[in-house]
């Protein structure tokens, strides 16, 4: 049975009917037409998916929408304000971080919650950040030096 | 050459803003008003006979559209890989959409189209199947025993594709050896991991015609086996090609069980049909073949080879498919033509079992290959203390050479060894210790490996579509836009191709955009695969470009009164050579081009200056003229953990022969990203399949393992040797694929160096080196 929950996405207001079992990553993608947080597996394993709640990351294909109510929740879409790039998005772009580009949103907000709380990372520390989530394309190392790029 | 402006230079990719803001462009994405969703039913059972289906409670389910069962689809038997052409008597036809037999656990027997994702799923659970449960096989060694269940009428022992190749005398090359050594190696399944599952949307109208949307590396490869396994004539698919999609590395080469089904579904709903696999099903959709090689070596007392001899039994699962390819392509580049040898000889055969089809993966059986022919020549120079550097260079082919599979084609450019001393230079390959000496219980050790010879593209396989055409037309902003089949799946294509038009026509590389595509607007391309797209197609959009660029010029003759020989382009502007007095910006060129013939001005009617009015374009469509081959070594250092196994490697480099760069950044991600697929392989990924149902039991990131950014090296180095190949666009060769095909054996040999102990079955998990040490 649906229900009806208010939902706070990049700081605009969503009242949306979700099914109990529907997760934060179906409503975005299927209800709202937020297409950024990618789904990989469903599963819990690549972190496409990834989006900030309460500014910390979560895989939204593991998180039930109704668990959302009265949450802040931020995806790639409220990265970027008044047209202008969220460091870590220019950085990935001047890196050359970004190559198939699947992993590229959930891998940006991965970081993005971890630089909140982490001023000036080391090199391990940013790889151990982003070890849930999975990158085919890269080897991981422009987006290691991408995220670097961003701290500073 | 003259100086270059935008080739060689590190600029951004023109898909990279839209990835990093959201990723809009992504086929995953694509949904139409009224659209369906469809799922498949597959078979629990590895090999069986449906007896019966019942749909009846499945299609009364409030929200069914469509139900399709065996016989209600078409039985025309095709072969599914995109690059080879439906009837090419080198493929094994024997797919059909939905079959009355089942040959592997996974096998679709029905599919559904509803309103909902939901709904689709409840209807699978009221289709009623009748499975007449048949023996199966999983290993290709029982398969090819006498008395094995048969699963093919056609492929008596299993065995779907017997070939062998070699010249000289083998027998002779063996009597004049010194030494003959004699290894097996065996490689397991793999999956490529695209991000982006494969997914499709089909629509149809009320003619028939199909258009889709596919996750797909090839759109006229789609387009030609859909149609093909339709019984449509090509004309009423078309297939839309794709902004950029996530990830295929061969594993979206060919035609899946999903697009005809949507397509069917559609036709008979009315409605457009979307299905995304989950990656449960992607994992039991495509993967690498497992390969056992044999290899049998002669070899002179200073290392020269005398006689090379291989046996390959690749395993290619309930389908020939790629495996019919994979097979040769394997024997020949991964074997046969690597090293110089007078008298070799390959023999290969792909085998049938009840486990899932093989696919395309980046390599395309060169890995399998690379991992025995480098293994054993670092086993060999142990055996007889030669030096693996000096041995390689002995037996390699040289610059100026003919071309080894093609001796119309020469090697024009070809520097492996400037690969292997650069490389070893700057790695300080001098410094290796004798194998397993270090102390303690972590050891580190330092390997490398080669792929001497690889592709530029298809290198001239008869039955291989290898040709290429673009469209570039020029707009009033001065701008240009170019169409191109040519799929971006993540390895930079988009920015590769803008970047030689950018070139060859004087304008900045964000000057050029990707324009919209499909099968009806733009010349045929061969797929995204092959390490072909930066040659093959680059050389295509560069003819188009200049074409674009000489009428141009001659346009703009008339502005100057002068020759177009006399004129240039710099910076996006005209100009007479080498003269900066007077500077025409292309954008106002394009305009008097096509602006009408009188323009109306407060002075009254004027006459532009150019008499012939038109749009500013240039067409190709062109076959590769040659297949210039890259030479590629990578050194690699390893910290074992003898206490529990774990292998860590620490740093890279790869040396490549890669001709002239055209896109650095690009070039540098497929290294590193190369690194991380060929060391999933060397040391932990295995698509494991219970031995007893057929099962796959690794269908999820939890259960299948691929490096993280945790046991990445920090260190990947990429040298690029620019040997500037005449032939190439720009003087650029290929790159994508050895970037795969060397790190295994170069794990496996800086291994040995640090234990002592070789492996020669991949992957090297923990459990295999404390087997080696004796530990377990």
């Amino acid at each position: 049975m649906k229900q009806v929950i208010n939902l706070e996405l990049n700081g605009e207001r969503y009242e949306v009917a979700v099914a109990p079992h529907a997760t934060l990553l179906e409503v975005m993608r299927r209800e709202l037409g937020l297409v950024g947080a990618k789904k990989g597996c469903d599963t819990g394993g690549c972190g496409c998916c990834t989006v900030l709640v309460d500014d910390r990351a979560v895989y939204s294909c593991m998180t039930y929408a109704m668990t959302l109510e009265g949450k802040k929740i931020t995806t790639i879409e409220g990265l970027a304000r008044d047209g202008k790039l969220d460091p870590l998005q220019q950085a990935f772009i001047e890196a050359g971080a970004v190559q198939c580009g699947y992993c590229t949103c959930g891998m940006i907000m991965a970081a993005k919650a971890f630089l909140l709380n982490s001023r000036s990372p080391t090199e391990a520390q940013i790889r151990q950040a982003i070890a849930g989530n999975l990158c085919r394309c890269t080897g991981y190392r422009k987006i290691v030096e991408a995220i670097g790029l961003a701290a500073r | 050459m003259s100086e270059l402006s935008v080739v060689g230079q590190r600029v951004r990719s023109p898909d990279a803003y839209d990835k990093v803001t959201g990723g809009k462009g992504f086929p995953v994405n694509v949904r139409l008003p009224g659209m369906l969703h469809g799922k498949l039913l597959r078979s629990p059972y590895a090999h069986a006979r449906i007896v019966r289906i019942d749909t009846a409670k499945a299609e009364k389910l409030p929200g069914v559209k469509a139900v399709l069962t065996p016989s209600a689809v078409p039985q025309i038997k095709y072969h599914s890989v995109f690059f080879a052409p439906n009837l090419d008597p080198g493929m094994v036809r024997d797919m059909l959409i939905l079959s009355d037999t089942v040959r592997f656990a996974g096998e679709p027997v029905a599919a559904v189209a509803a309103t909902e994702l939901e709904i689709a799923e409840e209807a699978l659970e009221l289709i009623d199947v009748e499975y007449d449960v048949l023996p199966a096989v999983f290993d290709p060694g029982e398969a090819m025993r006498p008395g094995a269940p048969q699963i093919w009428e056609h492929a008596p022992n299993n065995v779907a594709v017997n070939l062998s190749f070699g010249f000289g005398d083998v027998e002779q090359g063996f009597k004049q050896a010194d030494y003959v050594f004699e290894n097996t190696y065996q490689t397991q399944r793999v999956h490529t991991c695209y991000m982006e599952p494969r997914v499709c949307v089909v629509d149809s109208d009320r003619q028939g015609d199909l258009t889709v949307w596919s996750s797909t590396q090839h759109i006229f490869g789609l387009q030609e086996k859909l149609a093909f396994a339709l019984g449509l004539p090509i004309s009423k698919v078309r297939v839309v090609k794709p902004r950029y999609i996530g990830g295929g590395f061969g594993g979206k080469l060919d035609l899946g069980y999903i697009e005809p089904v949507c397509a069917l579904l559609s036709l008979k709903s009315g409605r457009p049909v979307r299905i995304e696999q989950t990656r449960y099903e992607d994992f039991i959709t495509t993967a690498r073949h497992p390969v056992k090689v044999q290899l049998r070596t002669g070899v002179k007392k200073d290392g020269t080879f005398t006689a090379r001899y291989a046996k390959s039994i690749l395993e290619t699962g309930a389908h020939a498919t790629h495996g019919a390819v994979v097979l040769p392509v394997h024997g020949l580049m991964g074997f046969l033509l690597t090293y110089r040898c007078p008298d070799v000889k390959w023999e290969g055969c792909a085998v049938y079992t009840n486990n899932m089809i093989g696919g395309g993966f980046r390599g395309y059986g060169g890995p399998q290959g690379a991992f025995a022919v480098e293994s054993q020549i670092d086993e060999i120079c142990e055996e007889l203390k030669l030096d693996p550097i000096a041995f390689r260079l002995k037996n390699a082919h040289r610059e100026a050479d003919p071309h080894p599979f093609n001796p119309n084609f020469t090697l024009s450019t070809y520097r492996l060894d400037e690969c292997l001393k650069r490389g070893a230079q700057e790695f300080e390959w001098s410094k290796r210790q004798s194998a397993g000496s270090g102390s303690g219980t972590k050891k580190r050790g330092i390997g490398f490996a080669c792929q001497p010879l690889w592709v530029s593209g298809c290198v001239g396989f008869p039955g291989i579509y290898e040709h290429s055409g673009a469209i570039v037309k020029l707009n009033v902003d001065g701008t240009a836009d170019l169409s191109i089949a040519t799929v971006d799946m993540g390895c930079g294509q988009n920015a590769v191709l803008s970047q030689i038009v950018a070139e060859e026509l004087g304008v900045s590389a964000d000057a050029v955009r990707i324009a919209y595509a499909d099968t009806q607007t733009v010349p045929f391309d061969a797929p995204t695969h092959a390490s072909r797209v930066t040659y093959s197609a680059g050389n295509a959009v560069k003819v188009a470009a200049g074409s674009a660029r000489k009428r141009l010029l001659e346009v703009a003759s008339q502005l100057f009164g002068a020759s177009p020989d006399d004129l240039e382009v710099v910076n996006g502007r005209v100009r007479l050579k080498g003269s900066r007095a007077k500077e025409i910006p292309i954008a106002e060129v394009v305009e008097l081009a096509g602006a009408p013939a009188l323009t109306l001005g407060l002075e009254g009617n004027q006459r532009t200056p150019i008499a012939d009015k038109g749009t500013i374009l240039g067409t190709s469509s062109l076959a590769p003229a040659s297949n210039p081959s890259p030479a590629t070594a990578e050194f690699v250092e390893v910290e074992v953990d003898t206490e529990t196994g774990e292998v860590r490697p620490l740093r890279a480099l790869f040396a490549h022969d890669i001709g002239r760069v055209i896109s650095p950044l690009g070039a540098e991600g497929q290294v590193e990203g190369g690194f991380q697929q060929g060391m999933g392989f060397a040391l932990m990924e295995n698509l494991v399949f219970d031995s007893e149902t057929g099962s796959c039991l690794a269908g999820d990131f939890l259960n299948y393992k691929i490096p993280t950014a945790i046991e990445m090296p920090g260190e990947i180095k990429s040298l690029f040797i620019e040997s500037n190949e005449p032939s190439g666009p720009f003087g650029a060769k290929a790159l994508a694929e050895p970037c795969l095909i060397v790190p295994a054996p170069a794990i496996a040999n800086a291994i040995y160096n640090a234990i002592g102990v070789r492996v020669r079955e991949l992957p090297i998990t923990p459990e295999k080196i404390l087997a080696a040490l004796g530990k377990l």
